[in-house]
């Protein structure tokens, strides 16, 4: 992934729950950073010590969970950590003697450590970058990590082929058969990794930090019963297969799995693999001839990669329906405010015609009273007055109130920046004390106008201050936001400025669906809202409009 | 035509106005409140009422109501002004739009459009203003129409700018005749030059 300059600005719709950790710097590492990498080192000995169980002579290990550490990390911290992740494999390698630096060829040796490693980097940033910019089935959450599951290790696998093919005898590779076997282990093993170990470690991962997804239901008996039946009847026939002298027959496992990865999801075709991977693993680890055990192991691949993608492919077409759902209750939010609000305008103007025979009565009154004597008379003066002021008051907000329903149909209008200030500032400071989180409001210049839809401009400056106050809300102890209103040149500058956590992903079922809806309203004003994290933590969501003349 | 309306005083105390509301509550109080500043005032709950009784009783200025039952007040607004061009029409309305506040003004000759609840002063400084120009142009049609209606032609061709040779020509008389009826229509105009002559028939 490309590392961004600091200060960096990006689309508020590029706000994926990742931004925040993937485009810190490649070169300066904070201190998340450096524990992972530590953890990594130790995690990636050990890994790779287990792997050898499985190994052969050409390849590796054709079970080598080391690379499905190396996916999750980059996965969770940015493709950026793959310098670094190869020097720590270097390390690790050369410390614990998988790898003698003495002999000729250790440039070879250590290219051949850190390829893969820039392999799995090249696909992990690759892919983050098309998923942030095209939206498809393919490449809405969960597919993205499945499919950099699935390519790293065939990426791997293609750097390694240069090598292979003109330098075989350093990985000790004879011929042509040999070449493809080597290969082919080496892309089963690292499958096997990803696509196994990777997923349960961002899971936990995610869990630790807490930004799970909304917890899943536990499964029924009903739907365990079918996965663990379907399951059952693939290993069985499989094996009858195999007993019938077919060979090893990977084929009614791999639609057992399919199945119950399209129909439960991920999580439930991750548990299905890890039974067959059980069942399998024990039995090839050892004394096992390369042939048997390779075809094994890629019986067992194509299992994982299928029952996973699978799963993937389920989860994604779930939440895409969840997003419609989710689209669906708002637009009828929005068919209800349409209906509150005409109802709301219709309410404001049956209200206007008796409360103008009431002002104009009220200070009729005050003025045959106010000059009454007696302490009668100074009563009925003093009540009248109050009627008088009481009425004059609702008058005034009448008014007022008309302005906020009956012009909102009307065209857009100039509207002084202050104005809408003064429009958000009591809305804004409620919700900002009800969430104990401090709000200042500098005071706007009193000339700057903007053509605008008053209320809805409103609407879009309160969801920035909403969005700012959950942030801050989140930290403790909570930080200031500050709305602030400038004139920079023609356009009038509204910024609204929080800290905010380096992942902050908003709470309470909100989905970024105000930015959506302020950035819909301020484009549709001929404005632009964008937001800009700053070096020093701090995130400015500035909204910018062009200046007109008051008429 | 319609019945004469008594001149106001200098203060306008006296100028009749009417006031057309289908709340009839509202009517009411808005006239009274008019009736206060010494306006003579009458409320209508009905605009057609008011059309039909209005030879009889014409006004300086009257305040409608916009949205009213079956006659509008724009409708209603038209109609009055061909009863009597020299009326001025207020507008009060507890929908305002900008459209037809525009609309009120351009097409339909209102001189103010107010939202309710009213500003009371902002009626009455609007109301006075058009007092004062039906009062004006009142006069003014009074005073023409003493002219007898050759000395009407006379007058008609003189504030289209022709001089007197030209005014003899088009009429067919002696331009000594057109110097007489010139020198009738100031007189009974109370004007001494052209310039007001056109000022009066605008």
């Amino acid at each position: 992934m490309t590392a961004l300059p600091r200060p960096f600005r990006f689309a508020v719709a590029d706000m994926g729950d990742d931004a925040g950790t993937a485009r810190r710097g490649m070169v300066r590492l904070d201190r998340q950073d450096w524990w992972a990498l530590a953890l990594y080192a130790l995690a990636f000995a050990a890994a790779h010590r287990v792997s050898h169980l499985w190994s052969g002579s050409g390849f590796y290990s054709l079970w080598f969970p080391a690379a499905g550490l190396r996916l999750a990390l980059m996965w969770r911290m940015g493709a950026r950590l793959t310098p670094w992740i190869a020097v720590v494999e270097v390390l690790d390698n050369v410390v614990l003697g998988f790898v003698s630096l003495d002999r000729a060829g250790g440039v070879m040796t250590i290219w051949g450590i850190i390829r893969p490693v820039f392999a799995y980097g090249l696909t992990v940033a690759g892919i983050r970058w098309l998923a942030g910019r095209r939206h498809g089935t393919l490449l809405s959450a969960p597919m993205p990590f499945g499919l950099a599951a699935t390519l790293a290790p065939l990426a791997g696998a293609a750097l390694a082929v240069p090598q292979a093919l003109y330098n075989p005898e350093l990985t000790g590779v004879t011929n042509m058969r040999e070449v493809i076997v080597s290969l082919s282990a080496f892309v089963v093993g690292d499958l096997l990794g990803t696509l196994f170990v990777a997923p349960p470690l961002l899971w936990l991962a995610d869990l630790a930090q807490g930004r799970g997804r909304q917890r899943r239901p536990a499964p029924s008996l009903a739907v365990l019963a079918e996965a663990l039946g379907v399951l059952a009847l693939g290993l069985g026939l499989s094996r009858l297969l195999t007993a019938g002298g077919l060979g090893v027959q990977p084929a009614p496992v791999l639609v057992a799995v399919a199945w119950i990865g399209l129909r439960f999801g991920r999580a439930a075709a991750w548990g299905a693999l890890l039974i067959i991977v059980l069942i399998v693993l024990p039995d090839t680890a050892g004394a096992m001839a390369t042939p048997e055990r390779l075809q094994y192991h890629l019986a067992l691949a194509t299992i994982v990669v299928a029952g996973y993608l699978a799963g993937s492919f389920a989860d994604a077409q779930a939440s895409a329906r969840a997003t419609l759902e989710r689209r669906d209750r708002l637009l009828f939010q929005a068919e209800r405010l349409k209906t509150l609000r005409a109802m709301s305008v219709a309410v404001i103007h049956e209200a206007s015609q008796p409360l103008s025979t009431l002002a104009i009565e009220a200070r009729h009154l005050r003025h045959l009273t106010a000059d009454l004597g007696g302490d009668l008379g100074g009563e009925i003066a003093q009540s009248a007055a109050l009627i008088d002021r009481k009425a004059d008051h609702l008058a005034t907000m009448i008014r007022r109130l008309r302005r906020f329903g009956g012009h909102a149909a009307d065209r857009p209008q100039p509207v002084a920046i202050a104005a809408l200030i003064d429009m958000v500032a009591p809305l804004a400071r409620a919700e900002a004390r009800d969430a104990g989180v401090a709000l200042e409001i500098a005071p706007a210049t009193p000339d700057a106008f903007v053509l605008a839809q008053e209320v809805e401009l409103a609407q879009a400056v309160m969801n920035l201050v909403r969005n700012a106050v959950q942030a801050a809300r989140d930290l403790s102890p909570a930080p200031p936001v500050t709305l602030s209103a400038d004139v920079a040149q023609d356009r009038a500058i509204l910024s609204v400025t929080n800290r905010a956590a380096a992942s902050h992903a908003p709470k309470d079922g909100g989905m970024g669906v105000g930015t959506f809806i302020a950035r819909a309203i301020v484009e549709a004003h001929g404005g632009t809202l964008s937001r800009t994290r700053l070096a020093d933590g701090m995130v400015l969501a500035t909204l910018s409009l062009p200046l007109v003349e008051p008429r | 035509m319609t019945h004469p309306l008594p001149d106001p005083g200098p203060d306008l105390a006296g100028a009749v106005v009417h006031v057309v509301d289908d709340d009839p509550d509202l009517g009411a109080a808005i006239a009274r409140m008019l009736a206060r500043q010494g306006f003579v005032t009458r409320a209508f709950g009905d605009p057609v009422d008011l059309l039909g009784r209005y030879p009889a009783m014409p006004a300086h200025a009257v305040v409608s109501d916009v949205m009213m039952g079956d006659l509008d007040g724009f409708g209603f607004a038209d109609r009055l002004r061909a009863l009597d061009p020299h009326v001025a029409i207020l507008f009060i309305t507890a929908w305002p739009t900008t459209a037809h506040a525009v609309d009120a003004v351009r097409r339909h000759g209102g001189l103010d459009y107010l939202e309710k609840p009213i500003d009371e002063a902002r009626l009455n400084a609007s109301l006075r203003e058009g007092i004062a120009w039906s009062r004006e142009r009142r006069a003014a049609a009074a005073r023409l129409a003493e002219l007898s209606p050759r000395e009407r032609q006379v007058f008609d061709l003189l504030v289209q700018g022709h001089g007197n040779k030209a005014v003899a020509g088009l009429l067919g008389l002696s331009p000594k005749t057109i110097e007489d009826h010139r020198a009738a229509v100031f007189a009974k105009t109370r004007t001494q030059s052209v310039a007001q002559l056109i000022a009066l028939s605008r």
